[in-house]
């Protein structure tokens, strides 16, 4: 069932709040075990919230549609008295005073906190196979990586443990567990929804967003969560709109722009077929797809690397004495960017100006793009190298390509299923809108899943 | 090619030779990949990320 289906059942006393998590405690205890997406079970604290959730409800006070969901937030969102590792060594033991921003206004809108999800160490890579707390798996194929940064909270929403999770985005750590947990993942536009509270791995690519079984889940998460916030200076005082479609929405005469250079390039053909069919079932509910030329990715992509090295590693610099507490992969990321020369980060910033007028200049023949989320489904754990066509790709780099630009953007971009591939692992197609038009992503996306239904496809038992 | 270890020497790093061999190849990669980008770069552009001094100091 998807949030708003239970909403209605939670308001017509066809099941409580109390029982919603209890079912949830217990799929957590029977899935966790194996696919450890889970990091902190915060059972007694969920149970409590749900029974104030059903008084609430019983009382008339209706918070909205998240009121007595059971959620999970990604282990970087600062959790007041529950511990936040952040899937560090360095934080086994960090206890936070207060809320981050998101879970502060998730728990107004009266949703059901179940814990903390599992991550990639410090949000730093795609794969989710954590050196301190374990790999978590990928609820298709457990032997699969779930994706990452957000691999947890992919994991836990796929897999059926609660209907959204929290996660982060620096370079598509949101998008990615989405396309290869078979579930909608959404950045938001940088600055829509407040950072106050996370634990940073970058200062100007963070995004903070939702993971969820259907596009007007995610939807009804971004509402509770956008808006203005002065605890994070780069907080958008652009008014929030209204981000949860319409019962039939209509994408009549909308341009949809399907990207000829780059994106279809050095892709499974089952990832650009199924992209193709997205495509066409958008044209046959009216809208107007063309072919367009994007500037150079590979461009923006580099320009992302660089920022993403430089920014981290100044970061993380007061902890590099600590070598013995970061995993190998991590800790190899966080000393090529002590490496790279000051000029090369401003440099790096400047080529994100560029890249930005020229991209903006997309939106003139085209209301959204559409391009694959990943170039592929899921590797196996431990794989460090995928074949795409005739090129041999580090696995991080080929996760990462498709969606890491748009971060450098800052344009909102949300993944939603679209289908199977050969091996039946799930694959996911990106819409990428102009700056602020979630609702207008969220629009095309939840016309394309009323007419396709993959959103509804399961993980085999 | 730069020289990674010099630079990790001279910037005091203390990045042990096989950490340092292990991500020589992604630095040389990104430095062939970035540094034609960063010479394209028009002269006008400013950095994304600027100083704006925020209204409130004002009042």
């Amino acid at each position: 069932m998807t949030i708003l289906e239970t909403a209605h059942a939670l308001r017509a006393r066809k099941v409580s709040s109390a029982e919603l998590t209890a079912a949830a405690i217990e799929s957590i205890r029977q899935l966790n075990p194996k696919l450890n997406a889970f990091i902190t079970v915060t059972e007694d604290h969920a149970r409590q919230q749900a029974k104030a959730a059903d008084e609430a409800l019983a009382r008339g006070t209706d918070h909205g549609p998240l009121h007595g969901i059971p959620v999970a937030v990604k282990d970087m969102f600062s959790t007041k008295g529950v511990r936040t590792t952040c899937g560090s060594a360095l934080f086994t033991n960090h206890i936070p005073d207060a809320d981050a921003a998101v879970v502060e206004k998730l728990a107004a809108a009266g949703a059901v906190l179940l814990g903390k999800t599992g991550m990639h160490e410090l949000a730093y890579g795609i794969t989710s196979n954590n050196p301190h707390f374990g790999a978590v798996r990928n609820p298709w194929d457990v032997e699969r990586i779930p994706g990452g940064s957000s691999g947890g909270s992919g994991a836990a929403v796929a897999a059926g443990m609660v209907f959204m999770a929290m996660g982060s985005d620096t370079g598509g750590s949101i998008r990615i567990p989405a396309s290869f947990c078979g579930t909608v993942g959404l950045k938001p536009t940088s600055g829509r929804v407040s950072r106050y509270g996370t634990m940073p791995l970058d200062f100007s690519l963070d995004h903070m967003g939702p993971l969820a079984r259907s596009v007007r889940d995610a939807a009804l998460a971004l509402a509770a969560i956008a808006g203005f916030d002065k605890r994070d200076d780069t907080s958008s005082r652009q008014p929030v709109g209204k981000y949860v479609p319409d019962a039939a929405p209509s994408i009549r005469g909308m341009r949809i722009g399907l990207a000829h250079n780059f994106y279809m390039e050095r892709i499974d053909p089952d990832a650009g077929a199924a992209v193709l069919r997205m495509a066409e079932a958008a044209e046959k509910l009216g809208a107007r797809v063309s072919q367009v030329r994007v500037p150079d990715i590979a461009a923006l992509n580099t320009a992302g690397r660089v920022i993403l090295l430089v920014e981290a590693s100044a970061l993380m610099e007061r902890h590099m004495n600590q070598r013995e507490k970061f995993g190998p992969d991590v800790l190899a990321l966080l000393d090529q960017g002590r490496l790279l020369p000051a000029t090369d980060y401003v440099n790096a910033q400047r080529l994100r100006r560029v890249m930005q007028r020229e991209f903006n200049q997309i939106w003139s023949e085209v209301d959204c793009l559409f391009t694959p989320t990943t170039p592929m489904a899921a590797p196996r754990i431990g794989e460090n190298t995928v074949q795409l066509g005739d090129a041999t790709d580090d696995v991080r780099l080929a996760a990462t390509r498709l969606v890491r630009g748009i971060n450098v953007l800052g344009l909102p971009a949300l993944s939603i299923p679209c289908g199977l591939d050969r091996r039946g692992l799930p694959l996911g197609l990106q819409i990428v809108g102009k700056a602020f038009d979630e609702a207008g992503v969220l629009r095309v996306g939840a016309a394309l899943e009323d007419a396709t239904d993959h959103h509804r496809l399961t993980p085999p038992a | 090619m730069k020289d990674w270890k010099k630079i990790a020497e001279a910037n005091n790093l203390a990045i042990p030779d096989a950490d340092l061999d292990r991500i020589r190849p992604s630095l040389d990669q990104l430095e062939a990949t970035f540094r034609p980008l960063a010479a394209s770069i028009p002269h006008e552009v400013e950095p994304a990320i600027t100083f704006v001094i925020p209204p409130e100091a004002a009042e």
